[in-house]
């Protein structure tokens, strides 16, 4: 499975700017009349949690939902976009849900058991479960998915990343699955928690990789059409007596339809939900959330991300960055808060560690203000480090005339949440406070990826959504050796003991203390990476729609199961 | 239709001769050798328009194919994106597309692949390409002619009702100046926020039948019709100052009737043929208007396919819009002889 945060295909910002002025104009005359009785929980940061749920729930209608993003395949375990899930989670059950503090629960399984030397997970199926079309759920239906998933020819990916420590699944019996690891994996049974399951009969449809109604799941709504750049349509699965333990009813869904539109524009979405043309949205810029927050006919709810905060690696092979100093120097030189304050009006949290403050177990809190904001210290080090020629139009240079510059080359395909502008605040503040030449250029997919390739660039920015340390071991383990954004280029054997130590044992205890060490060492002492803030999901609503969340532990919005609408 | 020439019949017609040489005595239209000669010529004619169009459709796709090439990057690495570049993947992803193939082995390929009708797989979408294309060329298409339908029909009010009218001509003049100054993306997100999300008349986003349309139509057609207005108005008024002008009135005819039979069609020449780059900016335009109003369409794919090189979808834009191009030139010739009785009767010379 390849859910990495592959960010959605972000359209241009410019329509956004361009409208800034007009939106405030109107969001000035239609704010007149805020309260303060906004239902969702205040401000970013604070847990994820139901919009207000009053009354009892009605069955029927439909709800229009405004996306941001729209799926590059509809093929919910070929695509690796984490807001596609979104939309996904209406059709394609897991086997397993997991609760906010990461316990694993029935879903289409109604059990596990791990054998002593933690190689064997034995499965067992919840019975009487089919998918759409009729079509059983059964233990032969989990071994043809993980098959394919496996297959190199079906799912590239899929063969490289967390299933590849699968040595071998077979079924036994109609409704038991067995699964041998060649290693100890800790992370497995998250890893199978976050797989959705699809038919068998759906591998051999000729659209199995574009997805689309031919692709038949288990879930509470049927995907009856897809119309590319515009929508996609659900209608309730009225067979649906499998929700998953942490949903908060049974049986079949409350909505009888739900449309998701696809509207790439921040601008437009608060616009239509503000003018009743869609009843519910997500992604909302922290300039826009007041409008939504404040006002008593909307519920605002957010909730962080899991995995690595968006974050810049300085490239320790190439460049400036190799020198701590440097590093240490960088990180010091800038008021990251007073940034990240400014830029998403206080809407977004700072982060401090490999994970994200959400994580139930391997948050390291101790990283908390342990380095930053210090000028001083920045300059001193800067001069340690030699860079103490004549400035060059404010920039500082070394003996040998070179400018102290380093070189971010931003895909502009993955810039969303103002992180260009982000950049851009770093940027000014390290030229001003120490003279260091942050040179962020916003380029293309193709450039990106070359400058990624022959390791051309000073800093790289990335955020991942991995829960259970799957998201460090990316990030830390040698490139050739599972490190698929190791974008620090760290090779150091240290690293990979505390890795491999963390993911071979299910003591908790153990697992918290080697990731731990590792986040001190990565961050702490040795300054290869700086993390920025930790990305969240925002939801507002019409305040007719109640049952609107998050996923626990793994957050990102929640399907419509649960939604259902009063009367408006 | 450059190089027409009047023949005996166009000489007899009022304006001066539109082509340059001289074309010497002809025999009179009508008889058996003339007839003859005008098949040959309408053969011959209609064989150069399909060299021409197979060559222009060849032109266009390799362009795009070396362009695409040019663009800097790893396809591989694209498809998979920046956190799956494990060399599994790599290899696997590289072995399902032939991206291994040299570029030249992969040109012909494609070329032979499009000669059997196979346009290919989309690599970002795993669907076939000319139903990736197909099921957004409707509602392009449908914007499109919402556009021009804009463009035309306020072209031709405003030109009709003005033309020769010291003020009104004035007034028409500066609204035309400021919608074909505005940026279209300017133009659709004031139509956003004032009609849409204010007014709330119109949905912004989708195809949803004709309510969807209207402000798609008017963002992308306002800008066109600023410049057909201004040269039908140009052109009414030249033809208003003829003396055939006068001659007509002389007869009793109302002034309307005048404009509408008389200036009209003279005015309109020139317009239909700006109509190849009508048709170029209502397509472009409309990229633009697809991305504002959230509507699906072949601009919306075609931006993300030039940006992941998803090189056999913008293959099949390219050969679609070469495609366009041609077949626009052609009606466009075929109009100019229905406005023009005098180019009915040239013959081609090459």
């Amino acid at each position: 499975m390849n859910h990495f945060r592959k960010i959605h295909r972000r359209r241009s910002t410019w329509a956004a700017v361009a409208a800034l002025p007009l939106a405030l104009m109107l969001a000035a005359c239609s704010s007149s009349s805020a309260s303060d009785k906004g239902s969702g929980t205040p401000g970013a940061g604070s847990p994820a949690s139901g919009s207000s749920s009053a009354g009892t729930p009605i069955s029927g209608g439909s709800l229009t939902y405004g996306a941001e993003t729209e799926p590059a395949t509809l093929n919910p375990q070929l695509n690796g976009q984490d807001k596609a899930r979104i939309t996904l989670r209406n059709a394609y059950d897991n086997l397993f849900s997991v609760t906010a503090s990461g316990k694993v629960e029935a879903w289409l399984a109604s059990g596990y058991k791990v054998s002593p030397d933690q190689k064997t997970y034995t499965i067992t199926l919840r019975q009487g479960v089919t998918f759409w079309d009729g079509e059983p759920f059964n233990a032969a239906a989990v071994v043809k998915n993980i098959d394919e998933v496996l297959n190199p020819k079906y799912d590239a990916f899929g063969a490289a990343g967390p299933f590849s420590n699968v040595k071998n699944v077979s079924a036994d019996g109609d409704y038991t699955v067995v699964f041998t690891l060649k290693n100890v994996y800790s992370p497995f049974l998250i890893t199978l928690a976050n797989l959705p399951i699809i038919s068998p009969d759906s591998y051999s449809k000729a659209d199995v990789k574009a997805g689309g109604p031919d692709i038949v799941g288990t879930g509470p709504f049927i995907l009856q059409s897809y119309t590319r750049g515009q929508d996609v349509v659900f209608v309730k699965n009225p067979k649906y007596n499998w929700a998953p333990a942490t949903a908060a009813h049974t049986g079949p869904a409350y909505l009888d339809k739900v449309t998701i539109r696809f509207l790439p524009e921040a601008s437009v979405r608060t616009g239509a939900l503000a003018s009743g043309q869609v009843d519910v949205i997500e992604g909302i810029p922290g300039t826009s959330a007041a409008q939504f927050k404040n006002s008593s006919k909307y519920s605002y709810i957010t909730a962080l991300n899991t995995g690595t905060p968006y974050s810049l690696y300085f490239n320790t092979t190439y460049g400036p960055t190799q020198d701590i100093r440097v590093r240490e120097a960088f990180r010091d030189a800038v008021d990251l808060n007073a940034i990240i304050s400014s830029v998403y009006a206080g809407q977004r949290t700072r982060a401090w560690s490999a994970v994200s403050p959400e994580d139930p177990h391997f948050y390291d809190k101790s990283l908390e203000n342990s380095y930053g904001n210090n000028v001083a210290e920045a300059n001193k080090l800067l001069d340690e480090a030699g860079w103490t020629g004549p400035r060059k139009g404010g920039i500082r240079t070394n003996a040998q005339g070179q400018t102290l510059t380093i070189q971010e080359y931003q895909d502009k395909t993955y810039v969303r949440d103002s992180r260009d502008v982000l950049l851009q605040a770093i940027q000014a503040q390290l030229k001003q406070n120490v003279g260091i030449d942050f040179n962020v250029q916003e380029v293309d997919d193709g450039t990106a990826s070359q400058h990624q390739s022959k390791n051309t660039y000073g800093t790289y920015d990335n955020s991942n959504t991995d829960p259970d340390g799957v998201d460090i071991s990316y990030h830390w383990l040698p490139t050739n050796a599972g490190g698929f954004i190791n974008l620090s280029q760290v090779k150091d054997p240290q690293l990979t003991q505390w890795l491999h130590a963390a993911q071979s044992t299910d003591d908790l205890a153990v697992r918290t203390k080697n990731y731990d060490q590792l986040q001190q060492y990565v961050i702490g002492t040795k300054a290869y990476s700086f993390p920025l803030y930790e990305p969240a999901d925002q939801i507002a609503a019409a305040s007719y729609v109640h049952g609107l969340g998050f996923r626990s532990y793994f957050q990102m919005p929640e399907s419509e199961y649960d939604v259902w609408t009063s009367k408006h | 239709m450059t190089t027409t020439e009047l023949g005996a019949a166009g000489a007899t017609a009022p304006a001066a001769p539109i082509g340059t040489d001289d074309p010497g005595p002809l025999p009179a239209p009508g008889t058996p050798s003339i007839r003859r000669s005008v098949r040959l010529t309408l053969a011959i004619a209609i064989i150069r328009r399909i060299i021409g169009m197979i060559v222009v459709l060849w032109a266009a796709v390799t362009a795009a194919f070396l362009a695409i090439y040019a663009t800097p990057g790893n396809t591989a690495d694209l498809i998979l994106g920046t956190s799956q570049k494990s060399p599994e993947a790599e290899a696997a992803v590289t072995a399902q597309w032939h991206l291994n193939r040299s570029v030249l082995t992969q040109y012909l390929h494609y070329v032979a692949g499009v000669l059997h009708g196979d346009f290919g797989t989309s690599y970002q979408l795993n669907a076939p390409v000319s139903r990736v294309i197909f099921s957004q060329l409707g509602s392009t298409v449908e914007l499109a002619v919402g556009g021009a339908l804009v463009a035309i029909v306020l072209a031709l009010l405003l030109s009709i009702t003005t033309a020769g009218r010291p003020w009104p001509s004035k007034i028409a003049n500066a609204i035309e100046l400021i919608v074909v100054s505005l940026p279209e993306f300017w133009l659709a997100i004031l139509l956003v926020f004032g009609v849409s999300f204010h007014l709330g008349w119109f949905p912004v986003a989708g195809a949803y039948g004709f309510s969807s349309l209207v402000l798609p139509s008017l963002a992308l057609g306002l800008g066109i019709f600023g410049m057909l207005s201004q040269l039908l108005r140009g052109g009414i008024e030249r033809s208003l100052d003829e003396p055939y002008s006068l001659s007509v009135r002389a007869r009793g005819v109302s002034n309307l009737q005048l404009r509408l039979r008389h200036s009209l069609r003279h005015a309109a020449l020139p317009v239909v043929q700006l109509t190849g780059y009508v048709v170029g900016g209502l397509l472009g335009g409309a990229v633009i208007v697809e991305q504002v109003f959230s509507r699906p369409g072949i601009g919306q794919i075609t931006l993300s396919a030039v940006g992941s090189k998803d090189l056999p979808v913008v293959l099949g834009v390219a050969l679609l819009g070469a495609f366009a191009y041609v077949a626009v030139n052609t009606i466009v010739d075929v109009l100019a002889l229905v406005i023009d009785p005098r180019l009915r009767f040239t013959t081609k010379r090459s």
